[in-house]
């Protein structure tokens, strides 16, 4: 392969939203022309996206720099945020109609692609978005194809990622050895050194669903988690006659819930109380799993509908 | 069940908030968000709420941002968490090992050593811990310098922590160290793996040919001994240039240690050189001369521009000759045509008559030690002589039609070859260039003109025609596809006089909006022929369509592909 020349295009990575918001680690760009690149958990290097799913918020924004568009799409496993900046003002105007639809309670299924980029808050914390080149609104059959396609491309980095696990260490040698595709190989060392050791498990689900979804059967994570629990439950009854473990569970999530939800009237303002509080509150009560927490404030949210989420990030007794 | 009853117990939860929304607008929104959108009702709930929230007029603020640590300044290793980032650190650097390795199709070198923290009290307590430096940084990190490492990570590995120094990792050397670094030598490689690196490399082949040649060197001061020839091992060739003695017979299997690897048009070539290392190798097990030699017969999707020495055998479907005035004035003849195998098309051109003509068509030949040329992406077997061509008694394979041969190839396969016509595919348009449409140019050259002017005969009456310009993406790799007039036409269903027409009133611009509508995110297919160089991929369309796509199926492909089952 010829060295990449310096102005050759970016291929646009298929990737869904969760495995995008969840990256922290930003790559390339030391020189003024070198394309600058998130790196994904599962060694993705992104440059330019194409992501799908249906609208979920539009809005304009009035900056120092001039008017920008400010949206999100929907996909199985969350938020893809995007922005139409003042220096794409040949979009503006289509923007502008789509507002006006959207305001009207319009929702429709979008495609976008764009270019990766991220901001970093004065605490130090990284966030993921993407700035648009070009959309298109699309049908149910262009979003599935847009499913199977992501979920192909994510099961290959899911893949690629046990290799690159199993490896010896995570030089490019090791990785290659390992049979880690070549256009891994730089994304998953890179990953493999900044992410640490975890488990793509959550990554599938977000791959299942969307094939669900795809194939038209339409499931919720909570839905696919209580089935599958349910199939683990029933593999354990067949094998052991004593199915006490799995009793623990949901017992311990049922305290995890009340702690949440105590905290959460207990603390909430006018504008309710932010993750990171209820985060600290619970730590003082021995709550210290970020991930189990999170889960009980999902649950809360979205199931039991004892809490709402006014705005991103801040929630209140309902 | 009605959607009503179905969607009860969210309809509750979205009065519960907006406590005047109408259950059956609350109902069908849910049933869109499932049908239409495929998002299950929990997951559209937040959705849906915040709709009709909105409607209702009770106002949903702009989202607020949830924090990360920033930054952690320490003095003991002790002190670090498997996941922290951006640390900040002093130490002294015990121990500096680089090795080469390719990193984004260069070689790099990276280091492992050891480094020790608390390095500033003599005798004290100190931790060692591994460290890999990932950002080049040999200069700064001879052992037994200390050093002040800011923005480097922590990297755990079955339990084991240590440090990895990124290429946005800023060292500041508190205290210089003594001794320097020298590169590692590499380890050898197998050919198809140099086929894709760039820069030194080692490698153990056999050579297959092996010719002394006499060249004009460059400033015309007298000339040059070398020996050019091809190294094969069982995972493919790769021609070699020796300056200098090269006195190893055709057979022999060698080591060649640090030898450059240039490229002329789309060869690498590994040139051998003074600092190179060449020695005779041993190994019983390496594939013997005359494997190698059955196994190098290229096929046509594996021609590519400039290589020589290639073995090939290909049918001929058509034979003719021409005869032009050289420079020389003097009258030539050339004899061509246009060959296929079961892998794609090329042409045959030959500077000598060979024992063929119309009626041997068609036919099947074996070319030996023939040397490829492309035009504008379309492979040119070379015959120089006529013992290179043997005649075949019969096709090696069902003979094929060359009307209806076209190879149907996976996207990014064909972009990441070499050159190649005659072939199918397909993948995702991902923008369609402002290009696009009516173009005018230059009634001299044919080239496109940019504001009515000529790069090369500057302003001109433009010659009007009908381009689309397209880029096609499949997330492995992407090219350019360009549909001149009489495929534009036929995929856009409209005259190049009706296309202009259409664009009169505003130069284009709602022609250009239309195509972007109806072809961005969709997967179209093509048949033509792919120009690819340094540059990236150009591919020249003789037709153009939406790709038949039917999501279910491909789904459970993927199903069994990676073993994802519900």
């Amino acid at each position: 392969m010829i060295t990449p020349q310096r102005n050759r295009r970016q291929t646009a990575i298929r990737l869904f939203a969760r495995e995008y918001y969840e990256s922290s680690l930003p790559d390339g760009g030391a020189g003024e022309f070198d394309p600058r690149f998130i790196v994904t958990k599962l060694g993705a290097r992104v440059n330019r996206m194409i992501v799908a799913g249906v609208i979920e918020r539009l809005e304009l924004r009035e900056t120092e720099r001039g008017p920008m568009y400010s949206g999100a799409v929907r996909d199985p496993t969350g938020l893809h945020m995007w922005s139409v900046g003042s220096f794409k003002p040949e979009l503006h105007a289509e923007m502008e109609e789509l507002l006006a639809r959207f305001d009207k309670g319009d929702r429709f299924l979008m495609t976008c692609i764009g270019k990766a980029s991220h901001y970093t808050n004065d605490d130090g914390s990284m966030f993921c978005r993407m700035q648009m080149e070009d959309y298109a609104i699309i049908d149910r059959d262009v979003y599935a194809c847009w499913l199977v396609e992501t979920a192909d491309h994510t099961m290959r980095r899911i893949e690629a990622l046990g290799k690159a696990q199993a490896a010896e260490d995570t030089s490019a040698e090791a990785l290659r050895d390992a049979e880690v595709p070549e256009d891994l190989i730089d994304g998953l060392g890179l990953a493999l050194n900044h992410y640490g050791e975890w488990d793509a498990e959550g990554y599938k689900v977000g791959v299942l669903q969307a094939l669900n979804a795809a194939e038209g059967r339409v499931t919720s994570f909570e839905e696919h988690e209580a089935a599958e629990s349910q199939t683990v439950a029933e593999t354990a009854a067949e094998t052991s006659p004593e199915p006490a473990e799995s009793t623990a569970e949901p017992a311990n999530t049922a305290d995890v819930e009340a702690v949440v939800l105590e905290v959460i009237t207990g603390n909430a303002g006018e504008d309710g109380i932010d993750y990171d509080t209820i985060m600290k509150y619970c730590a003082k009560k021995g709550l210290t799993d970020e991930a189990s927490i999170e889960d009980a404030i999902d649950c809360l949210r979205d199931d039991k509908c004892e809490i709402m989420e006014p705005r991103f990030g801040w929630f209140k007794p309902m | 069940m009605t959607t009503t009853e179905e969607f009860a117990n969210e309809i509750r939860a979205v009065k519960e908030a907006v406590p005047d929304a109408d259950e059956t607008s609350i109902a069908e929104e849910f049933a869109r968000y499932r049908d239409d959108f495929l998002i299950p009702p929990k997951e559209a709930l937040r959705s849906v709420l915040k709709k009709f929230q909105t409607e209702a007029g009770l106002e949903v603020t702009a989202p607020a941002s949830t924090g990360r640590p920033a930054g952690k300044t320490v003095e003991r290793f002790s002190e670090l968490g498997a996941d922290d980032t951006n640390v900040t650190i002093e130490v002294e650097v015990v121990t500096y090992t680089p090795r080469m390795q390719m990193v984004r199709g260069e070689e790099r070198q990276i280091a492992f050593g050891w480094i020790e923290d608390n390095p500033w009290q003599e005798g004290g307590e100190r931790t060692r811990w591994d460290f890999k430096d990932w950002g080049g940084q040999a200069e700064s990190l001879s052992p037994g310098s200390v050093v002040r490492l800011e923005g480097v990570t922590v990297n755990e590995w079955n339990g084991k922590r240590s440090i990895n120094i990124n290429q946005g990792s800023r060292i500041a050397v508190l205290r210089a160290g003594g001794r320097a670094v020298v590169i590692a030598p590499s380890e050898p490689v197998s050919i198809s793996r140099l086929q894709t690196m760039d820069g030194f490399a080692t490698v153990v082949a056999r050579v297959i040919s092996a010719t002394p040649r006499t060249v004009d060197k460059r400033d015309g001061s007298g000339t040059l001994d070398m020996v050019k020839g091809r190294l094969a091992d069982d995972t493919g060739t790769i021609g070699f240039a020796c300056f200098g003695t090269f006195d190893h017979p055709v057979g022999t299997l060698l080591k060649i240690e640090s030898a450059a690897i240039r490229r002329f048009r789309d060869n690498p070539e590994l040139n051998i050189g003074e600092r190179t290392k060449v020695e005779v190798y041993h190994d019983g097990a390496f594939a013997s001369l005359e494997e190698l030699e059955e196994s190098s017969v290229v096929a046509i999707e594996g021609l590519r521009d400039g290589a020589v020495d290639v073995t090939a055998v290909v049918q001929l479907t058509s034979w003719g000759s021409r005869t032009f005035t050289g420079q020389d004035g003097v009258e030539k003849t050339v004899w061509g045509g246009d060959a296929v195998d079961p892998t794609g098309t090329c042409r045959l051109t030959a500077w000598t008559e060979l024992p063929l003509d119309e009626s041997s068509i068609p036919v099947a030949v074996r070319l030996s030690n023939v040397r490829v040329r492309a035009w504008q992406g379309t492979p040119d077997l070379t015959v120089d002589r006529v013992e290179q061509v043997t005649v075949l008694d019969s096709i090696p394979w069902e003979e094929i039609d060359p009307t209806s041969h076209a190879v149907s190839v996976g996207f990014s396969e064909l972009m990441g070859g070499g050159s190649r016509s005659g072939v199918t595919s397909e993948a995702t348009v991902v923008s369609v260039a402002a290009g696009s449409g009516i173009i005018h140019r230059c009634p001299e050259c044919r080239k496109a003109m940019r504001d009515g002017a000529c790069r090369d005969h500057g302003p001109q009456a433009g010659v009007e025609d009908l381009r689309l310009r397209i880029i096609l993406d499949d997330g492995l790799a992407n090219g350019a596809l360009i549909l001149g007039r009489d495929p534009a036409e036929a995929f856009l269903g409209q005259t190049m006089a009706e296309v202009l027409k259409a664009t009169e009133s505003d130069g284009g611009e709602a022609f250009l909006v239309d195509l972007r509508t109806r072809m961005i995110g969709r997967r179209y297919q093509f048949a033509g022929r792919a120009i690819i160089d340094g540059q990236g991929a150009l591919i020249m369309a003789d037709s153009f369509s939406v790709a038949e796509t039917n999501p279910v199926e491909e789904a459970g492909e993927v199903r069994k592909r990676w073993g994802v089952f519900a």
